[in-house]
């Protein structure tokens, strides 16, 4: 939980204080606009977001490389 | 497993919300058996609501509603009441145990606006059907209660029409996409932590005394707080969200939620049963239009809102801000159709006979009805499911030729 994440992102959504659906939502729509290959940082502090952000990333063909859990924040990275 | 790698996979990291569903569903049948009702929260949000009119000199005891829910002694003195509080204290200690509670305020006002007027429609939808997503659907249905699938099915429809409407580009708050060559550092504070976990088991350990203590005293009410305690850590820890189940179908094409819940439903219904067939009274309400307009409405609001009645209790005590409005809003919303229902009751619910699905197709055939219907809805959900992918297929592809072009 505590390593630091291998991955670098290319882009970020800072989503803190947004409550369901938006981060999901958000997440989907910005996902077609990176290129292929590419990977998104999601950061939300929405604590449901962790049984909407990977299943619906993986639903729509992202691969999710890592979910880390900090306290209240939690943090996805996703490629496209 | 050491106590460390307990502590991380159970307490701290999320559950996992299929299983989580199913055992509330198993514990929620207990409850049944061992309290002699079932698991609803709303009841008791509109007795809360009661309670503050007599504090500012109102009589609301004498309106017809609160003669049908009652509104006798203190919320210490009900069953309901004693469960939210165990409920309350199991959200509390789960989200201190994760160090999950942060003081999480909106972006944006019309987050304030949407929470309040959600949870204001939801909160008189959900009574005016007599339920919530509990009483009218998750405990409901297993009850064998028809107003319960005319309910499930109105705030299916209702959830499609507010999924619509909080979408819309007022609700949007400008989101940026940033360009960046590194992640965001991510980290708590483990003193902090620490306490908060050790807090967490204070407020745990002294839910469960009391649960305990009280079980000596007054064995129905002890269960209660101690099956609450359990229903706060399940929707808490597995982050269960009805309205994500009704929602999300329709955003995001996500079934997880909805499936999870279908088997919850399913696994519930068969121990009701036995309870029935040994002569514990189910709890029936009128299938009127009272459930039909009731759920559309709920349907809505609760997507407006962002979480039902069960939701916003986890979130609330999170630290989640925009959630004590929906709170607030479920109440206002419960105590107004309390306050209106003398007029509206005979036209759309009281005039109504209370349908028991037993009793119109027999114990076994109300049994088989009930399995056929929950079978009817997965099936649903699964084909919605299929659906919902084939036809997103489909415009990619099209966008992508276009753009090829």
């Amino acid at each position: 939980m505590t390593d630091e994440p291998v991955v670098v992102p290319d882009y970020r959504l800072d989503m803190l204080g947004e409550p369901c659906p938006y981060p999901a939502v958000a997440t989907l729509e910005a996902m077609p606009r990176l290129q292929p290959g590419e990977v998104l940082e999601v950061i939300s502090d929405c604590p449901q977001s962790i049984n909407n952000i990977p299943i619906d990333a993986r639903n729509h063909g992202y691969t999710v490389l890592t979910i880390q859990q900090e306290g209240p924040t939690i943090r996805y990275l996703i490629r496209r | 497993m050491n106590w460390q790698e307990f502590k991380r996979q159970y307490l701290i990291q999320f559950w996992n919300p299929l299983p989580a569903v199913i055992a509330a569903g198993v514990l929620s049948t207990y409850y049944f058996g061992l309290t002699g009702t079932f698991w609803a929260v709303t009841g008791e949000f509109t007795r809360w609501g009661g309670h503050l009119l007599q504090l500012l000199g109102a009589h609301p005891e004498s309106w017809g509603y609160f003669q049908i829910i009652g509104l006798e002694g203190t919320p210490l003195d009900r069953i309901d009441g004693v469960m939210i509080i165990g409920m309350f204290a199991g959200c509390i200690a789960a989200a201190l145990w994760a160090n999950n509670i942060k003081l999480r305020r909106p972006q944006s006002r019309i987050r304030i606006y949407q929470a309040v007027a959600g949870g204001i429609i939801a909160g008189f939808g959900a009574r005016l059907a007599m339920g919530c997503n509990l009483a009218a659907f998750f405990t409901g249905i297993p009850q064998f209660s028809l107003h319960a699938w005319f309910f499930a099915a109105a705030t299916a429809v209702g959830s499609l029409a507010g999924a619509k409407f909080t979408l819309l580009p007022l609700f949007r708050t400008p989101v940026k996409l940033q360009k960046v060559s590194t992640a965001r550092p991510l980290e708590q504070d483990p003193m902090r932590a620490r306490n908060r976990f050790r807090l967490g088991m204070v407020v745990f350990l002294l839910a469960v005394a009391w649960g305990i203590a009280e079980l000596f005293a007054a064995p129905k009410m002890g269960f209660a707080i101690l099956c609450g305690i359990g229903f706060g850590l399940l929707i808490e820890r597995a982050q269960i969200c009805f309205t994500s189940a009704f929602r999300d179908l329709w955003i995001t094409g996500r079934t997880h939620m909805a499936k999870a819940i279908v088997f919850g439903i399913a696994v519930s219904a068969i121990g009701i049963f036995s309870y029935v067939q040994l002569g514990v009274a189910p709890k029936i309400m009128w299938a009127g239009p009272n459930a039909i307009v009731g759920g559309l409405m709920f349907g809505f609001g609760i997507v407006l809102a962002g979480g039902c009645e069960t939701g916003w209790m986890y979130r609330a005590v999170e630290g989640q801000v925009h959630y004590w409005w929906v709170g607030a809003g479920n109440v206002i919303g419960a105590t107004l159709l309390a306050w209106c229902w003398d007029d509206i009751a005979p036209a759309l619910a009281t005039d109504y006979d209370k349908i028991n699905l037993l009793e119109v197709f027999g114990p076994i055939g109300g049994l088989m009805v009930t399995y056929i219907l929950l079978g009817i809805a997965l099936a649903a959900i699964l084909l919605w499911e299929r659906h919902f992918f084939r036809r997103k297929n489909a415009t990619a592809t099209v966008k992508g030729l276009a753009y090829d072009r």
